[in-house]
């Protein structure tokens, strides 16, 4: 099963960098959708498959990164830009960490989507304070590099999950999701590792928001800050399933080509179907797609 | 400043607060007796707006028929949940627990559904009617029949919910079932009868106040999230099962959101609910509950 | 100063007095029994040596270093290391991860990879749960969940461990070999425990010295015999 995991990984990566040199602006296009919800849903999986601590706000760090990188866009060079796309969603992270990660349960998971709906409507106020109702952005590099670019990002977040779960802090933020006063006891430092594994999920999301940004070439905060993109997360982690690498992946493989199916005709119907998948599969399937493929390959 | 310390802005504000009271009353039933955070208040609310639109344009039924469709129909609503998706777990003490943790996630894709599903068939796009518009002028405050009939319909069901919960047998039962879910099963409460009574109730109450909100302001299928926060804010700031508290602190988040918006601007409105939301979250995290219940 | 000394602690909670100027001195290597009725004191006297609650007054020194307001993690880095009296599992997590995690976690920081794996080794050897490594640790009896706390402070490297009613819901042949893991752990490795039981004759046999807590006080202390012969004792303990 391991070896057939890192065939299939290689084979996607390998798959994807290839795709630009065809060209093909279709195959491209929805590479570049598959890698992105590979990297958010990894990126997600790095703070709440492993500590059980869900977050429905992950597009506050998608948006900030958005954010910084138009506004350095043209002033300094695309590559220093989405850097400092991710640093400001990892530094945003960093400072909210401590106090929103005292909060647990399903107060967790709603602060983190009043949190990203509060700095959506502070963003929304202060671009129409500047008189500026929507960016538009120049200068973008060639799509072929975009796509290039958020591949990189999605086997990035793949290699960083991967690294999460097998490390030491990986151990760590287990016991911190069985039992955070069991963990605190026998020396899980709880509030470092959670912060960390908080900043490290926070990262390549910002990074994300700024590719995602530059291609559609357009900056609005309503959609850049959408909702629907932390609820997509969630649901591509969850359905995908949340005790292994490659959950993430198989969730948002499922749902991108559902997307391409359904999204530019029936956008609701889309929606619809993700919420009622997503129902399901807690309630019936809670180790996911990726339980599913272990049974089918008779293991688990 | 006199706009300030006139009272069309404390009617105003007695409008919306108890708006707010009620519609935070029926999640703070849910989540007393469930223990089941439900996000997809709003989105209840939504449909009793909805449903009051259409009989009034269609049928050219008035809204205080259309209390008792919108609150039959959501009340169904939470029949159809609590069969379809909770009773079997709740019954599971193995199965619960997972699912407390992820029954919020589980709302939110009911609430999606419930949004997406209203948009497909009616589209996204704002729409609202004219009922009981006309201005009535007492002690210099202007008011509409509308928000007069909101006010009074908003206040009577948060003071006979007190009533209710003070005075009759089963009002007492649900009291301890928030109170000592343990215990008051001990004592022979039958939760699997109280239960899905509340939760439809709750829902119903959230229909009605989807009425209310038609009457006076523009509907659209993704209305509904503004209110699940505000109901949050309600009942964390006034304690769960605190039903007596909770209409206050609707009443009073009512008087700091007019107040605020009409010393700022309306545009600071949602940063101003958003702001209070995860405030109080995070200065008062996850204790509320249970200190609330506590003491 | 002794290995675990303890000056003056107290505890208010409201208007409860859970801990009233209590002093307690462990010595290097010994095993140091806790006595006394339910709400004497004696859990949130371990709380309080742990980290997990803050004395209102007094002061905690451990291996000649003062411990009172680090965080429960520090303290066990520092070398102590609790059990609970209500079992918490790592429920999700196989029993051998269990005691993985306290491995890299506890004292034992920066141990190499080899001398961890014979610390989690040692720790499920000496409580017997090498037979059920892989299994989860939701699914062990509540006799092996006891077991399990105490392999997983022992993972830690923990130098001194405080034992919360290990014994409770154990049968006598169960307790017997209780009693023998502890002596043995004593005599191979040095570990000095503090343990809190109610099963008293567990105690009187194990315990090289005995403190008695009352309502939140210190009222008595000596040899499990001396403590067998105190009338105080015996009347409000016995009744």
């Amino acid at each position: 099963m391991k070896a057939l995991d890192i065939i299939f990984g290689l084979a996607l990566a390998i798959g994807g960098l290839l795709v630009p040199l065809s060209g093909d602006a279709y195959l491209m296009g929805l590479v570049f959708q598959l890698a992105m919800w590979i990297a958010l849903a990894q990126s997600w999986s790095m703070l709440s498959s492993t500590t059980g601590y869900l977050s429905l706000g992950h597009a506050v760090f998608y948006g900030i990164g958005a954010y910084v990188c138009v506004l350095l866009t043209g002033v300094v060079p695309f590559g220093v830009a989405l850097a400092a796309g991710a640093a400001a969603s990892a530094v945003f992270a960093g400072l909210i960490g401590l106090p929103v990660l005292r909060v647990q349960g399903p107060y967790f998971v709603i602060l983190t989507y009043g949190l990203a709906e509060l700095v959506r409507n502070v963003v929304m106020r202060i671009e129409s304070a500047l008189g500026s109702f929507g960016r538009m952005i120049f200068m973008v590099p060639s799509f072929e590099v975009l796509v290039w670019c958020m591949v990189a990002l999605g086997i990035l977040a793949t290699l960083g999950a991967a690294a999460v779960r097998h490390s030491a802090l990986g151990a760590g933020l287990a016991a911190i999701r069985e039992n955070e006063v069991a963990a605190e006891t026998v020396g899980v430092p709880v509030a470092r590792l959670k912060l960390l594994a908080f900043v490290a999920s926070a990262t390549i999301p910002g990074a994300v928001g700024g590719l995602a940004l530059l291609r559609t070439g357009y900056f609005e905060p309503a959609q850049a800050f959408d909702p629907v993109i932390s609820f997509t997360i969630v649901t591509m982690a969850l359905v995908g399933g949340t005790e292994t690498v490659r959950g993430p992946v198989l969730g948002a493989l499922g749902f991108t080509l559902l997307s391409e199916a359904l999204w530019s005709s029936l956008p609701q119907l889309y929606m619809i179907v993700l919420g009622l998948t997503l129902i399901a599969f807690i309630l019936f399937v809670p180790r996911g797609l990726s339980g599913l493929a272990d049974r089918a390959l008779g293991r688990g | 400043m006199d706009t300030l310390l006139s009272g069309q802005l404390l009617f105003a504000a007695l409008v919306s607060g108890s708006l707010y009271a009620l519609i935070a009353l029926g999640l703070n039933l849910v989540y007393g007796t469930l223990r089941l955070l439900n996000i997809a208040h709003g989105d209840l609310v939504m449909i009793g707006a909805y449903t009051a639109f259409w009989l009034f344009t269609l049928l050219s039924i008035p809204p205080v028929v259309s209390f008792f469709v919108a609150a039959a129909l959501c009340a169904l609503l939470g029949w159809a949940v609590y069969e379809g998706m909770f009773r079997r777990l709740l019954a599971n003490p193995g199965l619960a627990k997972r699912v407390e943790a992820n029954s919020l996630i589980l709302f939110y894709g009911i609430s999606v559904i419930l949004q997406n599903l209203t948009a497909l068939a009616f589209t996204s796009s704002s729409r609202g009617y004219q009922y009981l518009d006309t201005v009535i002028t007492w002690q210099g405050v202007s008011m509409t029949g509308n928000r007069l009939l909101s006010l009074g319909v908003a206040g009577g069901i948060c003071i006979a919910a007190l009533l209710f919960l003070r005075f009759h047998l089963f009002g007492w039962e649900l009291r301890a079932v928030i109170q000592r879910r343990e215990a008051a099963q001990i004592v022979g409460v039958n939760l699997n009868r109280v239960q899905p009574i509340i939760i439809c109730a709750g829902f119903a109450i959230a229909g009605i106040a989807g009425v209310l909100v038609s009457m006076t302001e523009q509907i659209t299928p993704f209305m509904g999230f503004p209110f699940t926060i505000i109901a949050f804010v309600v009942i964390i700031i006034g304690g769960l099962g605190n039903i007596g508290a909770g209409v206050l602190a609707g009443l009073s988040l009512g008087l700091i959101e007019t107040y605020g918006v009409a010393l700022t601007s309306p545009g600071y409105r949602s940063i101003l609910i958003y702001g209070l939301f995860v405030a109080v979250l995070l200065i008062r995290p996850e204790g509320i509950f249970t200190k609330a219940v506590r003491s | 100063m002794a290995f675990l000394d303890v000056r003056g602690v107290s505890k208010r909670f409201g208007g409860l007095m859970a801990l009233n100027n209590v002093d307690m001195s462990v010595e290097k290597g010994e095993i140091f029994g806790l006595m006394g009725a339910n709400g004497a004191g004696k859990t949130t006297l371990f709380s309080v040596i742990a980290g997990h609650v803050a004395p209102t007054t007094g002061e905690v020194h451990f291996n000649g270093r003062r411990i009172t307001g680090l965080s429960p993690s520090r303290i066990c880095r520092a070398g102590i290391c609790r059990t609970f009296q209500i079992v918490r599992p790592f429920a999700g997590l196989s029993v051998e991860e269990n005691v993985r995690v306290a491995a890299i976690y506890g004292s034992g920081r920066g141990r190499s990879r080899a001398s961890r794996d014979t610390l989690v080794n040692e720790a499920l050897e000496s409580v017997g749960l090498t037979r059920q490594r892989a299994g989860l640790a939701g699914g062990l009896t509540l006799s092996g969940q006891k077991r399990l706390e105490i392999a997983r402070a022992l993972a830690t490297g923990a130098d001194l461990v405080m034992l919360d009613e290990v014994m409770a819901g154990l049968n006598p042949t169960e307790i017997g070999e209780m009693l023998e893991t502890l002596a043995e752990l004593r005599r191979s490795r040095g570990i000095t425990f503090v343990i809190v039981e109610h099963v008293i004759g567990a105690l009187m046999t194990l315990s090289d010295r005995i403190l008695v807590l009352h309502h939140g006080e210190r009222i008595a202390f000596g040899t499990p015999e001396e403590i067998g012969r105190n009338k105080h004792v015996e009347e409000v303990y016995f009744g």
